[in-house]
């Protein structure tokens, strides 16, 4: 079994007043779980250990469907395939955060990928400042969480400069240039994520501002908002394929403004190499039965098995299927045209209820913070945040 | 161990960490610091510098500093907020000796120095010292003449907006991110 701590909440006018007003789903049930996941350091380090190998991994594949070219087959859109080239080739690219989706690692469950959010993930602002607050709130020992996040992404702003490990370099380096923060207006969630973001960045040292994604001004010679000041930086809460396919002019007017060394786009085109389902498959192609991974192929699978879409999210567009193609659950969405993977099925760590729960792992040059999702057989919107203690 | 780092306390959270404390300790957030800015300080030909930009900027104060050389050649050149405050400290020592430019009557820029303290005393050295510079009509003067970064922006802004092809996105019908409440985090 998950053993948990049973916590005081935090009231709604408290969340909203730091900023966190998501904290009631559409259902009226809240979002933010009264318990903590309570792991050991053990554990702790092995979620620490995958994220770090899996990322290795992760680099290692899209290597190879660039060398391969192999694009098309995970689903990439063709007019975002050269931005992808030319964001790998130069480090400046440099990837600022993603999160593996994984299953196990609790419970006595080997930890295993369910993929890899590397473009726009959100859950940020629960992860790194929410279950922390949540352990100040119940007097708790802010130490027992695995929760650098803040931390990691501020250093991974400043390599953005500096290009290593190294970031002490960063003020003699750092010449004035400026990031622009844009998402969706409307969107609380994206909005608070995208100008938590910005804060961290601004703490980094960076010259920052938000824009609005219909207020950011685009031509050949660069990125620019609303009043046309120009940016060195933009970062889109946005995801990289609903460019290519629903703002393919925009993609062009990109591809030039990098050609030209204008403006550099975070986090980087080829984290979609990452994010794309197909490359799960080209994982196990290349890393077959690793213990991390879960068998993915093209084809159903002859065994229980998850029919996903390289790029559905939020648990849309997704079933569950038994060997012989029958269907035992299945969510609808807006993602049916993309190109089908199928992985085999693999149960997450359960509470008394029935209720799932899965790992997030964020990762910002090494992994650096947990958090956790309770939900059912398929994680969807209405999943819950859990946050964690290790004891 | 030590590569699972955790939050030591909120202040590894920076600025987040330290509004979050204050809303949870039930303490009011920090009073409002004095807003930096983004500077750009041309020199004129007469060898006094102004201020052509201004931007505030949520990060430190920086600026850019455009000189001619003897050849007549623009050269810029960037400073960091120490270099400003070092700047800005040296003449407040020559104001408060009686000696700065800062507090002498008369137009038309002032040295590279002067510049500096005059339009950015407050973030720079803090809002005491700005107040009683400030309470110096000749200062308060000079502060204004060597400032034209109001005038010059929207000006500047006006004529490359008419000669713009930059276009914009994401419009009305853009797919709304959120299948749902929980956005793109999939």
């Amino acid at each position: 079994m998950i053993n948990f701590v049973k916590i005081n909440k935090l009231n709604d006018e408290t969340l909203e007043e730091i900023g966190f007003t998501w904290h009631t789903d559409t259902d009226g049930t809240k979002y933010v779980s009264d318990e903590l996941v309570q792991i050991t350091q053990k554990e702790a380090e092995a979620y620490y250990e995958a994220g770090n190998e899996l990322y290795d991994m992760f680099v290692e594949a899209a290597q190879y469907v660039i060398d391969n070219d192999l694009f098309f087959e995970i689903g990439i859109p063709f007019n975002l395939v050269d931005m992808i080239k030319k964001s790998w080739e130069n480090d400046v690219h440099w990837h600022i955060y993603g999160r593996f989706d994984l299953a196990g690692g609790i419970d006595n469950q080997d930890i295993k990928l369910i993929e890899f959010n590397a473009d726009t993930p959100t859950s940020l602002f629960e992860t790194a400042l929410l279950q922390w607050a949540l352990l100040k709130e119940n007097n708790m020992d802010e130490n027992k969480q695995f929760n650098n996040l803040y931390e990691a992404i501020k250093d991974n702003f400043k390599r953005l400069i500096t290009l290593d490990e190294d970031v002490s370099s960063f003020e003699e380096n750092y010449d004035g240039w400026k990031i622009l923060f844009s998402s969706v207006e409307g969107d609380d969630e994206e909005e608070a994520t995208t100008k938590l973001l910005q804060q961290i960045a601004t703490d980094a040292g960076f010259n920052t501002s938000f824009e609005y994604l219909q207020d950011v001004k685009f031509d050949e010679d660069g990125i620019f908002d609303s009043q046309d000041n120009e940016y060195e930086y933009w970062f889109k809460l946005y995801p990289w394929e609903d460019i290519g396919t629903d703002e393919p002019e925009l993609a062009t007017t990109l591809n030039t403004i990098m050609q030209k060394q204008k403006a550099i786009i975070l986090n980087p085109a080829y984290t979609l190499l990452f994010q794309s389902k197909g490359i799960l498959k080209i994982l196990w192609d290349l890393f077959p039965n690793h213990p991390l991974l879960l068998e993915t192929s093209f084809e159903p699978l002859n065994s229980l098995h998850v029919e996903k879409c390289v790029f559905g999210r939020e648990g849309a567009n997704t079933k569950i299927l038994e060997a012989n193609g029958n269907i035992l659950e299945k969510t609808d969405g807006e993602y049916d045209n993309y190109k089908k993977v199928y992985q085999k099925y693999v149960d997450f760590p359960k509470d008394n209820l029935g209720k799932k729960y899965q790992a997030g792992v964020f990762f910002a040059y090494e992994s650096c913070a947990l958090s956790f999702r309770k939900g059912d057989e398929i994680m969807d919107n209405m999943s819950k945040f859990v946050g964690h203690i290790i004891s | 161990m030590k590569h699972i780092s955790s939050i030591a306390s909120g202040v590894a959270l920076g600025s987040a960490g330290i509004a979050m404390m204050s809303v949870l300790s039930g303490c009011e957030a920090p009073q409002e610091q004095q807003q930096n800015r983004f500077l750009v300080i041309e020199q004129q030909t007469n060898g006094k510098y102004i201020v052509v930009e201004e931007m505030p900027t949520e990060g430190p104060n920086r600026a850019i500093i455009r000189e001619k050389d003897a050849n007549g050649n623009v050269t810029e050149r960037f400073m960091n907020e120490s270099e400003m405050k070092a700047l800005a400290e040296q003449e407040y020592q020559k104001v408060q000796n009686g000696t700065s430019e800062t507090t002498q009557s008369g137009g038309g820029g002032m040295g590279l120095a002067g510049t500096i303290l005059a339009v950015a005393a407050g973030s720079l050295m803090g809002n005491m010292i700005a107040n009683s510079l400030m309470g110096n009509k000749n200062f308060s003067q000079r502060a204004s003449s060597v400032n034209k970064s109001a005038y010059s922006r929207s000006a500047a802004g006006k004529a490359s907006r008419a000669r713009s092809t930059k276009k914009s996105f994401f419009g009305s019908n853009t797919r709304r991110s959120s299948y749902g409440s929980r956005g793109f985090g999939g």
